[in-house]
């Protein structure tokens, strides 16, 4: 189910003053619309929609169909599958200037939950399309250049074959590092940590126990310096 | 039980753990082919493992089991050694990929190990293939091995679903299967499990023991339920002594006859039954509210080496000395010699010995009588287009005798056991499998059908 709040409703946001979104966007530069030009951006930006999707509410849900690319321009999501026994399966993470629905389709094959209040663009793949016909591979070279659910299913079979429990931990702070990690100036990397203990457990294929274990271990080589239920600070 | 049943009670059936029954293995399965289908598991592929341990510390006569006594803990270990070994062989090959949702722990006595060797076998299945917290984790015991504090340890590593040999209560049974347990023992052992908040604690119990009587094992049914278990499993013994010299240390003339079995079989029926248990296929018993009776409610029961369950994961991966498993149609088991299994994993081999790859057709016989076991109903149609005419006439002629005699009712190509008929559902399951007349003269490994 899809919390949507119109895009009206952001103008907290942006200070209430009507600036078109775009050019407040902070994840523009290293996103979608690094590929449009200026007539391009601006028939983007009256076709796009922005959405706030609330904490746990889905934007994709899997077995549904979904005709949208969503741009997150903030926030975060988790990705999800039920396997056949019932239990879900969580396959992955997307975060901020992360795509997701790159592909059109009938019938999802995640969900796409948000893990905190977050924002994403929306265009449809219809529009894309007819972008595509004017100027041959836009498409294309917008979604190479961004991190998709693709990319993220990637690093999950990376992450899987990782042989010891350290190792598969300290990689999922590595790709935490890398997607949201910020460097305060003095060497450190510090990241938001949106998703629960259970689901890092779950996407590591690791019991609570193993990952608080391998989270004392980092902590004590130095790897972690300290770390909160929604807050890490690492030397990496 | 009607009078035109009784032809059927000596009749040999395969239990049907696996179709094809492992009587049919052969040496077309190897290690290459079953990497093969290891290395094809999908990304999320629910995974079921099995492990085994075939160590007791005593011989009980009547057990067919792959297992060997043992007092010295040394060897053990080093059996754990080579187990640890092969989860990381087979972690190799599978790359992290599977998610296990059911972990058995199998034997002999798995409780013949120690907490710490519990716990390192977990700790290389959850780094070699996966284990999260919504796995469930299940283990047999042999109460006379547990202590006090060790139902508390087993819960603490995770298990929460326990199984208890019981097989009966009566002293004199127990002295003629060399298995001494006193029901005091036992009421203690649910007692400290249930205080560890393990919720699904189940029962196995044996009818056609020797010297077992309708009133010796109908006391020992009421004293199995006033501890109130989760789950009964009721197996009959198979004696074969001819395969087994163990149980050459039973007297044949101790043994009840087939009429006797009968009506033991029915007695557990009806004791658990106006105990509030639900029957769960032919011979598991479960309250309401368990797992296995809710699978059976929502049509999901299944079985698999261990019976019936509530596991959906169709791909099963064994570890140890005699494990079998099945991964992609392909069904492969292990060295049942202790030596032989250890000595292939020094080699960093993976120690299959023989096993079946199942065809189209051997596939759409699976599906037939698994439903048949689990439901009593079954739809022929799926295998009878892959089945030669004249096996098909075999069949419907074997089919006909059976619907004059009562066992079943049939419509076109659906067939239902009838409701008194039940404990005769292998019977019927045989006389659909194709192979069972082969592997009957073949052998002499199937079990009493009742």
């Amino acid at each position: 189910m899809a919390a949507i709040v119109e895009t009206d409703q952001l103008s907290s946001r942006t200070g209430g003053a009507r600036v078109g979104l775009c050019d407040i966007c902070d994840i523009r530069g290293v996103s979608i619309c690094q590929e449009f030009g200026p007539r391009e951006m601006a028939q983007a930006e009256s076709t796009m929609a922005r959405r706030a999707v609330a904490r746990k509410h889905a934007i994709m849900s899997e077995g549904e169909p979904n005709d949208s690319l969503f741009v997150v321009v903030d926030g975060s999501f988790l990705l999800s599958k039920y396997l056949e026994d019932g239990r879900r399966q969580v396959t992955g993470f997307i975060f901020k200037g992360d795509l997701m629905g790159v592909r059109p389709t009938d019938k999802s094959a995640y969900t796409a939950e948000a893990l905190e209040d977050s924002l994403v663009c929306t265009f449809s793949h219809h529009y894309l399309n007819e972008v595509a016909t004017s100027a041959p591979g836009v498409k294309d070279r917008l979604i190479a250049r961004g991190q998709t659910e693709y990319h993220r299913a990637q690093d999950h079979i990376v992450l899987l074959g990782k042989k010891t429990a350290d190792e598969r931990v300290r990689s999922f702070f590595m790709l935490l590092a890398k997607s949201v990690g910020t460097d305060p100036g003095d060497g450190r990397i510090e990241a938001p940590l949106s998703m629960s203990r259970q689901d890092i457990a779950d996407y590591l294929g690791l019991r609570l126990e193993t990952l608080s274990r391998a989270l004392a271990t980092l902590k004590k080589i130095g790897f972690i310096e300290a770390i909160s239920r929604n807050h890490v600070v690492m030397n990496i | 039980m009607k009078k035109q049943w009784l032809k059927y009670l000596d009749r040999q059936a395969p239990r049907y753990t696996s179709y094809p029954s492992a009587l049919r293995f052969d040496g077309s399965v190897d290690a290459a082919l079953y990497s093969e289908k290891l290395r094809a598991v999908d990304l999320y592929e629910p995974l079921s493992i099995y492990v085994h341990i075939p160590f007791c510390r005593q011989l009980c006569w009547y057990c067919g089991c792959n297992m060997r006594v043992e007092n010295n803990y040394d060897r053990v270990r080093a059996y754990v050694d080579a187990l640890l070994d092969e989860i990381c062989i087979v972690g190799g090959v599978v790359g992290g990929k599977g998610r296990i949702a059911n972990v058995h722990f199998g034997g002999g006595t798995p409780n013949i190990l120690v907490a710490d060797d519990l716990a390192c076998i977990l700790d290389a299945i959850e780094r070699e293939l996966g284990l999260t917290d919504d796995a469930r984790l299940a283990i047999e015991l042999d109460p006379r091995l547990m202590r006090k504090g060790d139902a508390r340890m087993l819960a603490e590593l995770g298990f929460d679903r326990m199984s208890l040999g019981v097989q009966d209560f009566d002293i004199g049974v127990q002295w003629a299967i060399n298995r001494m347990q006193r029901f005091e023992m036992v009421a203690e052992c649910v007692s400290d499990m249930r205080e560890a908040g393990v919720d699904d604690i189940s029962f196995d119990l044996l009818y056609g023991l020797p010297k077992q009587t309708p009133q010796s094992f109908s006391d020992a049914i009421d004293k199995a339920i006033s501890l109130a278990p989760d789950r009964f499993a009721v197996f009959g013994y198979a004696h074969l002594p001819r395969m087994i010299p163990r149980q050459r240390m039973i007297c044949d003339d101790e043994l009840p006859g087939v009429e006797m079995r009968a009506e033991l079989a029915a007695l557990a029926d009806e004791r658990l039954a106006a105990a509030g248990y639900l029957q769960i296929g032919f011979d598991h018993y479960a309250r309401p509210g368990n797992a296995l009776a809710a699978a059976m409610g929502e049509g999901r029961l299944h079985r698999n080496f261990q019976g019936f369950t509530d596991d959906v994961a169709e791909t099963t991966i064994g570890f140890g000395a005699s494990a079998i498993s099945f991964v992609h149609g392909v069904y492969a088991q292990n060295d049942k010699d202790i030596g032989d299994y250890q000595r292939k994993i020094a080699a960093r081999t993976l120690p299959v010995a023989r096993g079946i790859m199942r065809t189209a057709r051997d596939e759409r016989c699976a599906a037939a009588i698994t439903r048949l076991l689990c439901d009593f109903e079954t739809d022929l149609g799926a295998m009878f287009e892959l089945t030669p005419e004249a096996e098909q006439r075999r069949i419907d002629q074997a089919l006909a005798a059976l619907e004059r005699d009562d066992v079943i009712r049939r419509r076109g190509a659906v067939l239902r056991i009838n409701d008194g008929a039940r404990s005769l559902c292998r019977v019927v399951a045989a006389s659909i499998d194709p192979w069972a007349h082969t592997a009957q003269k073949a052998t002499r490994e199937t079990a009493k059908a009742v």
